[in-house]
């Protein structure tokens, strides 16, 4: 089907997060707790659009409305543009002390903050990604803790996590760098536990702990051949593939 | 913790699991039971309802925290919550919490140092017409004046204590 988004017609498929098309189609859509690998967050709200269905308008976050029907999408009326504004005044309150939201607010054009009581030091904006990231490697080491004004982000009893394997995804995901993650001599140190790297046998670059290691071959059960990082994984999978095509036309001759 | 008590609270919590089906959703209601009998929810309780129901700790302890009625703290013998709603703030209730507060030298939250009171505010009791109210371990009282504290802790040997 197709949608109309700020006058553009753009294709989508049903069930597309608007903010996916928007992205895919070159309209840019201010997004914090918006990750690929974790889609449908939809907790900082920096995202909303409007949206004109039947000439009936509501307000949406667009990282988590899937698309049903044909409608029309603003995403920067004034109207929007006011209440990002608000919102990102009160995210900028929540985290002062994170770059992100420390530049963000500069382009907002955000007054010094004086109605709310802040905490100079934070950085999360509890969006919850970290959570669920270690959740989906299924390591389960953090989770939410209290609520109101005191939530957080840690471990269990704010102790050292036993379950932690210091894969390092809940500091990759997080968008305003509220996590503590350190790399110094072959040693990662997150959530107060400190583990050997292991050196990837391509180019020699540390990149995975061992704890990981252990983790991805014993209980998930997948073999790992080598001790490769991403990029040489992909280079010498890429090398295999040519090689194979150079069979193949070798024989074909 | 001694090895008596924590073999007591194994073998209390394991009871309560086997009126319980194998199931992450009773895992609120597990947790209320150990609440009840012990006041706080110890930590050799979570331990085993962690394996028991193969829920990831992190989990049991976001939701330990996140309900007022649970808490990993030892509470008192007598739990003292003054109603901090709308009715009972707009009828003095900080008033009330501050006499508590002068009385005990405890704060919201927090429990008397011989483990008789602890005190907690709580946002509506649902009983505004008698605004403001304190209950201590489920017993009302209503229209309460700062007058009326010292009797009320009185009752249930708040006196005492403090004089030996
Ligand atoms: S630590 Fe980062 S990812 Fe986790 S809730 Fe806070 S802002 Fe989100
Ligand atoms: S990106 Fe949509 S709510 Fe955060």
């Amino acid at each position: 089907m197709n949608i109309v988004i700020d006058g553009k017609e753009c294709r989508a498929e049903h069930g597309e997060y608007i903010l996916d098309v928007a992205e895919r189609n070159g309209i840019h859509i201010p997004a914090l707790c918006h990750s690929e690998a974790l889609p449908g967050q939809g907790n900082c709200r920096m995202c909303i659009v409007e949206i004109i269905d039947n000439s009936r308008r509501k307000i949406v976050t667009s990282c988590s409305y899937p698309i049903t029907k044909e409608i029309e999408v603003v995403t920067c009326s004034e109207k929007i543009k006011k209440m990002r504004k608000t919102i990102m005044r009160l995210i900028s309150a929540r985290a002062p002390s994170s770059d992100l939201i420390k530049q963000l607010s500069e382009e907002y054009d955000l007054p010094p903050e004086t109605k709310f009581k802040i905490d100079k030091e934070e950085k999360c904006i509890l969006c919850g990604l970290c959570v669920r990231a270690c959740g989906e490697v299924g390591a389960h080491a953090i989770s939410t803790v209290n609520r109101g004004t005191i939530k957080k982000v840690s471990t269990p009893f704010e102790e050292t996590p036993p379950e932690c394997i210091g894969c390092g995804a809940c500091a990759y995901v997080c968008p305003t760098g509220a996590i503590e993650i350190e790399e110094h001599q072959g040693k990662r140190t997150i959530w107060n536990k400190t583990f050997e790297l292991f050196k990837c046998t391509g180019c020699g670059d540390y990149f995975m702990t061992q704890e990981q290691y252990e983790y991805i071959k014993n209980k998930k059960g997948i073999a790992i051949d080598g001790l490769l990082c991403d990029k040489c994984r992909k280079k010498s999978t890429g090398e295999k593939l040519k090689e194979a095509l150079c069979n193949v036309v070798i024989k074909g001759k | 913790m001694s090895s008596g008590k924590t073999q007591e609270i194994f073998s209390y919590t394991s009871s309560i699991l086997k009126e319980y089906p194998r199931e992450q959703r009773f895992l609120l209601a597990i947790l209320q039971d150990i609440q009840k009998q012990y006041n706080y929810l110890p930590r050799e309780a979570l331990t085993i309802i962690h394996e028991y129901l193969d829920i990831p700790m992190s989990k049991l302890y976001s939701m330990a925290t996140f309900y007022k009625a649970l808490s990993l703290k030892p509470k008192g013998k007598y739990v003292i919550k003054v109603c901090d709603g709308t009715a009972c703030h707009i009828r003095g209730s900080s008033l009330i919490i501050d006499e508590i507060q002068k009385l005990l030298n405890i704060s919201p939250g927090d429990t008397t140092e011989d483990g008789l009171f602890s005190l907690e505010t709580v946002n509506c009791l649902g009983s505004c017409a008698l605004a403001p109210v304190m209950v201590v371990n489920g017993k009302y009282f209503g229209k309460v004046t700062p007058k009326m504290v010292k009797k009320i802790i009185d009752e249930f040997g708040g006196q005492n204590s403090e004089d030996i």
